[in-house]
Protein backbone atom coordinates (compact mmCIF):
# COMPACT_ATOMS: atom_id res chain seq x y z
CA UNK A 1 0.00 0.00 0.00
CA UNK A 2 1.10 3.59 -0.51
CA UNK A 3 2.43 5.28 2.61
CA UNK A 4 -0.29 7.08 4.57
CA UNK A 5 -3.07 5.27 2.79
CA UNK A 6 -6.24 4.37 4.64
CA UNK A 7 -8.45 2.96 1.92
CA UNK A 8 -12.09 2.50 2.86
CA UNK A 9 -14.23 -0.01 1.07
CA UNK A 10 -17.74 -1.36 0.75
CA UNK A 11 -18.82 -4.49 -1.02
CA UNK A 12 -21.95 -5.96 -2.48
CA UNK A 13 -22.28 -9.31 -4.26
CA UNK A 14 -18.57 -9.80 -4.86
CA UNK A 15 -17.91 -6.29 -6.14
CA UNK A 16 -16.03 -3.69 -4.14
CA UNK A 17 -15.87 0.09 -4.18
CA UNK A 18 -12.69 1.45 -2.67
CA UNK A 19 -12.08 5.00 -1.55
CA UNK A 20 -8.45 6.11 -1.78
CA UNK A 21 -7.90 8.77 0.86
CA UNK A 22 -4.68 9.92 -0.81
CA UNK A 23 -6.06 10.57 -4.28
CA UNK A 24 -9.67 11.19 -3.25
CA UNK A 25 -10.73 8.81 -6.01
CA UNK A 26 -13.12 5.88 -5.74
CA UNK A 27 -12.58 2.68 -7.71
CA UNK A 28 -14.66 -0.35 -8.57
CA UNK A 29 -12.67 -3.52 -7.94
CA UNK A 30 -13.34 -7.22 -8.34
CA UNK A 31 -12.92 -9.76 -5.57
CA UNK A 32 -9.41 -10.84 -6.65
CA UNK A 33 -8.06 -7.28 -6.78
CA UNK A 34 -9.58 -6.64 -3.38
CA UNK A 35 -7.98 -9.77 -2.00
CA UNK A 36 -4.60 -8.54 -3.22
CA UNK A 37 -5.24 -5.13 -1.70
CA UNK A 38 -6.22 -6.67 1.65
CA UNK A 39 -3.07 -8.82 1.60
CA UNK A 40 -0.94 -5.75 0.95
CA UNK A 41 -2.69 -3.85 3.74
CA UNK A 42 -1.27 -6.44 6.11
CA UNK A 43 2.26 -5.74 4.90
CA UNK A 44 4.58 -5.90 1.94
CA UNK A 45 4.35 -9.02 -0.16
CA UNK A 46 6.07 -10.33 -3.27
CA UNK A 47 4.36 -11.80 -6.30
CA UNK A 48 4.73 -15.34 -5.02
CA UNK A 49 2.96 -14.50 -1.75
CA UNK A 50 0.18 -12.73 -3.61
CA UNK A 51 -0.21 -15.67 -5.98
CA UNK A 52 -0.43 -17.99 -3.00
CA UNK A 53 -3.18 -15.85 -1.55
CA UNK A 54 -5.07 -16.03 -4.83
CA UNK A 55 -4.56 -19.80 -5.17
CA UNK A 56 -5.88 -20.44 -1.69
CA UNK A 57 -4.16 -23.84 -1.77
CA UNK A 58 -5.94 -25.00 -4.92
CA UNK A 59 -4.01 -27.65 -6.84
CA UNK A 60 -4.43 -26.01 -10.24
CA UNK A 61 -2.60 -27.18 -13.41
CA UNK A 62 0.51 -25.29 -14.49
CA UNK A 63 -1.29 -23.54 -17.36
CA UNK A 64 -3.91 -22.15 -15.02
CA UNK A 65 -1.22 -21.00 -12.59
CA UNK A 66 0.60 -19.23 -15.42
CA UNK A 67 -2.60 -17.52 -16.51
CA UNK A 68 -3.29 -16.41 -12.96
CA UNK A 69 0.26 -15.06 -12.65
CA UNK A 70 -0.28 -13.01 -15.80
CA UNK A 71 -3.60 -11.74 -14.44
CA UNK A 72 -1.89 -10.79 -11.19
CA UNK A 73 0.74 -8.75 -13.02
CA UNK A 74 -1.97 -6.88 -14.90
CA UNK A 75 -3.90 -6.39 -11.66
CA UNK A 76 -0.82 -4.99 -9.90
CA UNK A 77 -0.24 -2.62 -12.82
CA UNK A 78 -3.84 -1.41 -12.48
CA UNK A 79 -3.57 -0.93 -8.72
CA UNK A 80 -0.29 0.99 -9.16
CA UNK A 81 -1.88 3.15 -11.84
CA UNK A 82 -4.73 3.92 -9.44
CA UNK A 83 -2.18 4.90 -6.78
CA UNK A 84 -3.53 2.25 -4.44
CA UNK A 85 -0.19 0.42 -4.14
CA UNK A 86 3.49 1.16 -4.63
CA UNK A 87 6.24 -1.13 -5.82
CA UNK A 88 8.74 -1.64 -3.00
CA UNK A 89 12.44 -1.35 -3.89
CA UNK A 90 14.06 -4.77 -4.25
CA UNK B 1 -47.49 30.96 7.83
CA UNK B 2 -47.96 33.46 5.03
CA UNK B 3 -47.04 32.30 1.58
CA UNK B 4 -46.10 34.22 -1.53
CA UNK B 5 -49.73 33.78 -2.67
CA UNK B 6 -50.77 36.22 0.05
CA UNK B 7 -49.13 39.02 -1.88
CA UNK B 8 -51.01 40.57 -4.75
CA UNK B 9 -49.08 41.17 -7.98
CA UNK B 10 -48.40 44.81 -7.07
CA UNK B 11 -47.14 44.00 -3.56
CA UNK B 12 -44.99 41.15 -4.90
CA UNK B 13 -43.43 43.41 -7.53
CA UNK B 14 -42.88 46.11 -4.91
CA UNK B 15 -41.07 43.75 -2.55
CA UNK B 16 -38.91 42.40 -5.36
CA UNK B 17 -38.04 45.92 -6.46
CA UNK B 18 -37.42 47.11 -2.91
CA UNK B 19 -35.53 45.36 -0.14
CA UNK B 20 -36.19 42.01 -1.72
CA UNK B 21 -38.61 39.12 -1.46
CA UNK B 22 -37.66 36.74 1.35
CA UNK B 23 -38.97 33.27 0.83
CA UNK B 24 -38.18 29.79 2.04
CA UNK B 25 -37.49 27.02 -0.42
CA UNK B 26 -37.38 23.97 1.84
CA UNK B 27 -34.19 24.16 3.91
CA UNK B 28 -32.89 27.32 2.28
CA UNK B 29 -33.94 30.92 2.67
CA UNK B 30 -33.62 33.20 -0.33
CA UNK B 31 -33.74 36.95 -0.69
CA UNK B 32 -34.46 37.90 -4.29
CA UNK B 33 -34.42 41.42 -5.71
CA UNK B 34 -35.46 42.34 -9.21
CA UNK B 35 -37.36 45.01 -11.09
CA UNK B 36 -37.85 42.74 -14.10
CA UNK B 37 -41.51 42.00 -14.85
CA UNK B 38 -40.96 38.43 -16.06
CA UNK B 39 -39.22 37.56 -12.79
CA UNK B 40 -42.16 38.86 -10.74
CA UNK B 41 -44.59 36.96 -12.94
CA UNK B 42 -42.55 33.76 -12.68
CA UNK B 43 -42.31 34.01 -8.90
CA UNK B 44 -46.02 34.78 -8.60
CA UNK B 45 -46.92 31.83 -10.81
CA UNK B 46 -44.53 29.15 -9.56
CA UNK B 47 -43.68 30.12 -5.98
CA UNK B 48 -47.16 30.98 -4.69
CA UNK B 49 -47.08 28.11 -2.16
CA UNK B 50 -43.69 28.94 -0.63
CA UNK B 51 -43.50 30.49 2.84
CA UNK B 52 -42.73 34.16 3.07
CA UNK B 53 -40.06 35.25 5.54
CA UNK B 54 -39.69 38.57 7.31
CA UNK B 55 -37.52 41.15 5.61
CA UNK B 56 -34.95 40.98 8.41
CA UNK B 57 -34.69 37.18 8.45
CA UNK B 58 -31.35 35.63 7.60
CA UNK B 59 -31.03 34.66 3.95
CA UNK B 60 -28.82 31.75 2.91
CA UNK B 61 -28.69 33.15 -0.60
CA UNK B 62 -29.04 36.77 -1.68
CA UNK B 63 -29.74 37.01 -5.38
CA UNK B 64 -30.46 39.95 -7.59
CA UNK B 65 -31.51 39.98 -11.21
CA UNK B 66 -30.96 43.28 -12.91
CA UNK B 67 -30.57 44.88 -16.28
CA UNK B 68 -27.08 46.16 -17.01
CA UNK B 69 -26.82 49.89 -17.53
CA UNK B 70 -25.80 51.47 -20.81
CA UNK B 71 -26.66 50.62 -24.37
CA UNK B 72 -27.67 47.11 -23.40
CA UNK B 73 -30.83 48.54 -21.88
CA UNK B 74 -31.97 49.30 -25.40
CA UNK B 75 -30.10 47.03 -27.83
CA UNK B 76 -30.42 43.30 -27.28
CA UNK B 77 -31.32 43.88 -23.62
CA UNK B 78 -29.71 41.61 -21.11
CA UNK B 79 -30.08 40.43 -17.54
CA UNK B 80 -27.33 39.67 -15.08
CA UNK B 81 -27.47 37.68 -11.87
CA UNK B 82 -25.75 38.96 -8.76
CA UNK B 83 -24.93 36.68 -5.86
CA UNK B 84 -24.23 38.58 -2.65
CA UNK B 85 -23.81 41.64 -4.85
CA UNK B 86 -21.23 40.01 -7.12
CA UNK B 87 -21.72 39.12 -10.73
CA UNK B 88 -20.43 35.57 -11.22
CA UNK B 89 -22.02 34.73 -14.54
CA UNK B 90 -22.14 36.07 -18.06
CA UNK B 91 -25.26 38.18 -18.70
CA UNK B 92 -28.05 36.50 -20.63
CA UNK B 93 -30.76 37.87 -22.92
CA UNK B 94 -33.44 39.61 -20.87
CA UNK B 95 -36.08 37.07 -21.88
CA UNK B 96 -34.11 34.46 -19.90
CA UNK B 97 -34.38 36.33 -16.59
CA UNK B 98 -36.65 33.84 -14.82
CA UNK B 99 -34.76 30.73 -15.99
CA UNK B 100 -31.59 32.50 -14.87
CA UNK B 101 -33.03 32.76 -11.36
CA UNK B 102 -33.73 29.03 -11.35
CA UNK B 103 -30.27 28.18 -12.66
CA UNK B 104 -28.67 30.63 -10.24
CA UNK B 105 -30.47 29.14 -7.25
CA UNK B 106 -29.43 25.66 -8.37
CA UNK B 107 -25.85 26.92 -8.52
CA UNK B 108 -26.13 28.37 -5.01
CA UNK B 109 -27.28 25.08 -3.55
CA UNK B 110 -24.97 22.83 -5.56
CA UNK B 111 -21.90 24.88 -4.83
CA UNK B 112 -22.58 25.92 -1.23
CA UNK B 113 -24.66 23.30 0.59
CA UNK B 114 -21.83 20.95 1.41
CA UNK B 115 -23.51 19.57 4.50
CA UNK B 116 -25.18 17.32 1.94
CA UNK B 117 -23.94 14.96 -0.70
CA UNK B 118 -25.55 16.59 -3.73
CA UNK B 119 -26.40 14.36 -6.67
CA UNK B 120 -27.56 15.62 -10.04
CA UNK B 121 -30.74 13.62 -9.88
CA UNK B 122 -34.49 13.89 -9.56
CA UNK B 123 -35.93 12.30 -6.44
CA UNK B 124 -39.55 11.35 -5.76
CA UNK B 125 -41.21 9.54 -2.87
CA UNK B 126 -44.20 7.31 -2.23
CA UNK B 127 -45.11 5.47 1.00
CA UNK B 128 -41.94 6.82 2.63
CA UNK B 129 -39.67 5.23 0.00
CA UNK B 130 -37.74 7.40 -2.43
CA UNK B 131 -36.62 6.75 -5.98
CA UNK B 132 -33.49 8.63 -7.00
CA UNK B 133 -33.24 9.24 -10.75
CA UNK B 134 -29.69 10.29 -11.65
CA UNK B 135 -29.19 11.06 -15.30
CA UNK B 136 -27.42 13.45 -17.65
CA UNK B 137 -29.37 16.10 -19.58
CA UNK B 138 -31.44 14.67 -22.41
CA UNK B 139 -32.21 11.40 -20.68
CA UNK B 140 -35.84 12.23 -19.97
CA UNK B 141 -35.25 12.53 -16.22
CA UNK B 142 -37.24 15.71 -15.66
CA UNK B 143 -40.04 14.60 -17.99
CA UNK B 144 -40.40 11.36 -16.06
CA UNK B 145 -40.19 13.24 -12.77
CA UNK B 146 -42.92 15.67 -13.86
CA UNK B 147 -45.18 12.78 -14.86
CA UNK B 148 -44.56 10.89 -11.61
CA UNK B 149 -45.45 13.87 -9.42
CA UNK B 150 -48.16 15.29 -11.68
CA UNK B 151 -50.06 12.10 -12.37
CA UNK B 152 -48.44 9.17 -10.58
CA UNK B 153 -49.09 10.35 -7.04
CA UNK B 154 -45.43 10.58 -6.12
CA UNK B 155 -44.15 13.42 -3.93
CA UNK B 156 -41.58 15.73 -5.45
CA UNK B 157 -38.41 16.07 -3.42
CA UNK B 158 -36.47 17.61 -6.30
CA UNK B 159 -36.19 17.34 -10.04
CA UNK B 160 -32.56 18.41 -10.16
CA UNK B 161 -30.70 18.19 -6.83
CA UNK B 162 -30.87 15.16 -4.59
CA UNK B 163 -29.64 16.17 -1.14
CA UNK B 164 -28.27 13.30 0.97
CA UNK B 165 -27.76 14.36 4.58
CA UNK B 166 -24.25 13.34 5.57
CA UNK B 167 -25.13 12.52 9.17
CA UNK B 168 -27.70 9.82 8.48
CA UNK B 169 -28.22 9.37 4.74
CA UNK B 170 -31.75 10.86 4.84
CA UNK B 171 -32.95 12.48 1.62
CA UNK B 172 -33.79 16.12 2.29
CA UNK B 173 -36.48 17.64 0.03
CA UNK B 174 -35.88 20.68 -2.10
CA UNK B 175 -39.14 20.91 -4.03
CA UNK B 176 -38.88 23.61 -6.66
CA UNK B 177 -40.24 24.06 -10.16
CA UNK B 178 -39.43 21.23 -12.55
CA UNK B 179 -37.25 22.31 -15.43
CA UNK B 180 -38.54 21.10 -18.78
CA UNK B 181 -36.79 21.45 -22.10
CA UNK B 182 -37.71 21.43 -25.75
CA UNK B 183 -40.12 18.63 -26.72
CA UNK B 184 -40.82 17.65 -23.13
CA UNK B 185 -42.68 20.94 -22.54
CA UNK B 186 -45.52 20.01 -24.88
CA UNK B 187 -45.39 16.38 -23.75
CA UNK B 188 -45.98 17.34 -20.12
CA UNK B 189 -48.55 20.02 -20.97
CA UNK B 190 -50.55 17.38 -22.85
CA UNK B 191 -49.93 14.58 -20.35
CA UNK B 192 -50.91 16.49 -17.23
CA UNK B 193 -53.67 18.62 -18.70
CA UNK B 194 -53.88 21.02 -15.76
CA UNK B 195 -50.14 21.66 -15.51
CA UNK B 196 -49.08 25.16 -14.43
CA UNK B 197 -46.13 26.05 -16.64
CA UNK B 198 -44.13 29.22 -17.02
CA UNK B 199 -44.00 30.67 -20.54
CA UNK B 200 -41.51 28.87 -22.77
CA UNK B 201 -38.25 30.76 -23.23
CA UNK B 202 -36.47 30.05 -26.50
CA UNK B 203 -32.82 30.03 -27.53
CA UNK B 204 -31.26 29.39 -24.14
CA UNK B 205 -28.11 27.31 -23.83
CA UNK B 206 -30.45 24.41 -23.04
CA UNK B 207 -32.77 25.11 -25.95
CA UNK B 208 -36.36 26.10 -25.18
CA UNK B 209 -37.11 25.89 -21.46
CA UNK B 210 -40.19 26.17 -19.27
CA UNK B 211 -40.76 25.41 -15.60
CA UNK B 212 -43.56 23.32 -14.13
CA UNK B 213 -45.02 24.42 -10.80
CA UNK B 214 -44.17 22.03 -7.98
CA UNK B 215 -47.24 20.35 -6.42
CA UNK B 216 -48.50 22.29 -3.39
CA UNK B 217 -48.47 19.13 -1.27
CA UNK B 218 -44.79 18.57 -2.02
CA UNK B 219 -43.98 22.15 -1.02
CA UNK B 220 -46.03 21.81 2.17
CA UNK B 221 -44.15 18.62 3.12
CA UNK B 222 -40.71 20.06 2.43
CA UNK B 223 -39.53 19.34 5.99
CA UNK B 224 -40.37 15.64 5.67
CA UNK B 225 -37.29 13.63 4.75
CA UNK B 226 -37.40 10.28 2.97
CA UNK B 227 -35.30 7.15 2.75
CA UNK B 228 -33.76 5.93 -0.50
CA UNK B 229 -35.23 2.70 -1.82
CA UNK B 230 -34.35 2.73 -5.52
CA UNK B 231 -31.67 4.15 -7.75
CA UNK B 232 -33.16 4.28 -11.24
CA UNK B 233 -31.08 5.55 -14.16
CA UNK B 234 -33.66 6.56 -16.78
CA UNK B 235 -33.20 6.85 -20.50
CA UNK B 236 -35.99 7.91 -22.83
CA UNK B 237 -35.98 6.37 -26.30
CA UNK B 238 -38.83 7.15 -28.68
CA UNK B 239 -41.00 4.11 -29.27
CA UNK B 240 -39.06 1.87 -26.87
CA UNK B 241 -40.87 -0.69 -24.76
CA UNK B 242 -40.34 -0.14 -21.06
CA UNK B 243 -37.38 -2.12 -19.82
CA UNK B 244 -35.86 -2.36 -16.36
CA UNK B 245 -32.46 -3.99 -15.98
CA UNK B 246 -30.99 -4.61 -12.55
CA UNK B 247 -27.64 -3.01 -11.82
CA UNK B 248 -25.19 -4.23 -9.24
CA UNK B 249 -24.93 -2.02 -6.19
CA UNK B 250 -21.27 -1.34 -6.86
CA UNK B 251 -22.10 -0.19 -10.40
CA UNK B 252 -24.90 1.98 -9.03
CA UNK B 253 -22.48 3.49 -6.52
CA UNK B 254 -20.02 4.46 -9.24
CA UNK B 255 -22.71 5.91 -11.47
CA UNK B 256 -24.19 8.03 -8.69
CA UNK B 257 -20.74 9.23 -7.63
CA UNK B 258 -20.18 10.31 -11.23
CA UNK B 259 -23.44 12.29 -11.15
CA UNK B 260 -22.62 14.07 -7.90
CA UNK B 261 -21.63 17.72 -7.64
CA UNK B 262 -19.52 17.44 -4.51
CA UNK B 263 -18.65 13.77 -3.99
CA UNK B 264 -14.93 14.39 -4.46
CA UNK B 265 -15.01 17.52 -2.32
CA UNK B 266 -16.55 15.63 0.61
CA UNK B 267 -13.95 12.86 0.52
CA UNK B 268 -14.56 10.01 2.95
CA UNK B 269 -17.80 11.59 4.22
CA UNK B 270 -19.22 11.49 0.70
CA UNK B 271 -18.11 7.87 0.29
CA UNK B 272 -19.85 6.86 3.52
CA UNK B 273 -23.04 8.82 2.76
CA UNK B 274 -23.35 7.33 -0.71
CA UNK B 275 -22.58 3.89 0.70
CA UNK B 276 -25.57 4.20 3.03
CA UNK B 277 -27.83 5.19 0.13
CA UNK B 278 -26.63 2.27 -1.99
CA UNK B 279 -27.00 -0.16 0.94
CA UNK B 280 -30.69 0.71 1.05
CA UNK B 281 -31.39 0.95 -2.68
CA UNK B 282 -32.03 -1.47 -5.50
CA UNK B 283 -30.36 -0.20 -8.67
CA UNK B 284 -31.87 -0.29 -12.15
CA UNK B 285 -31.30 1.02 -15.66
CA UNK B 286 -34.66 2.07 -17.06
CA UNK B 287 -35.43 2.54 -20.73
CA UNK B 288 -38.85 3.91 -21.58
CA UNK B 289 -40.70 5.25 -24.58
CA UNK B 290 -44.12 5.94 -23.04
CA UNK B 291 -44.82 7.74 -19.79
CA UNK B 292 -47.83 5.50 -19.01
CA UNK B 293 -45.57 2.44 -19.10
CA UNK B 294 -42.95 4.06 -16.91
CA UNK B 295 -45.54 5.18 -14.36
CA UNK B 296 -47.03 1.69 -14.21
CA UNK B 297 -43.58 0.29 -13.59
CA UNK B 298 -42.91 2.73 -10.76
CA UNK B 299 -46.28 1.82 -9.26
CA UNK B 300 -45.26 -1.85 -9.30
CA UNK B 301 -41.98 -1.01 -7.56
CA UNK B 302 -43.82 0.93 -4.86
CA UNK B 303 -46.38 -1.86 -4.47
CA UNK B 304 -43.67 -4.49 -4.10
CA UNK B 305 -41.99 -2.43 -1.41
CA UNK B 306 -45.27 -2.03 0.45
CA UNK B 307 -45.89 -5.76 0.25
CA UNK B 308 -42.38 -6.54 1.52
CA UNK B 309 -42.93 -4.19 4.42
CA UNK B 310 -46.26 -5.78 5.28
CA UNK B 311 -44.83 -9.34 5.12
Amino acid sequence: MSAGQLAASRHWDGEFVVYNNLSGDTHLLGADAMLVLHRLQQGEADTAALLAALHEGADAPAAARAALAAELEAMLDDLRRLALIDAAPC
Amino acid sequence: MLTVAALGPAELAARLAGDGLHLRTAGFSVCLRSRIDSVARGIGLLYADYPLLAADDFADFRLSLERPAGARRWFKPQVRLLYDGNSLFQPLPLAQAFPMFEWGLNWCVSSRANEYLIVHAAVVEKHGCAAILPAPPGSGKSTLCAALVGRGGWRLLSDELTLVRLADGALVPLPRPVSLKNGSIAVIRDYLGDAVLSPAVRDTVKGTVAHLKAPADSVARAAETARAAWLVFPQYRAGAAVRLDALSRAQSFMRVAGNSFNYSLLGRRGFDALGRVVDASAGYALEYGRLDDALALFERLAGQRLAERAA
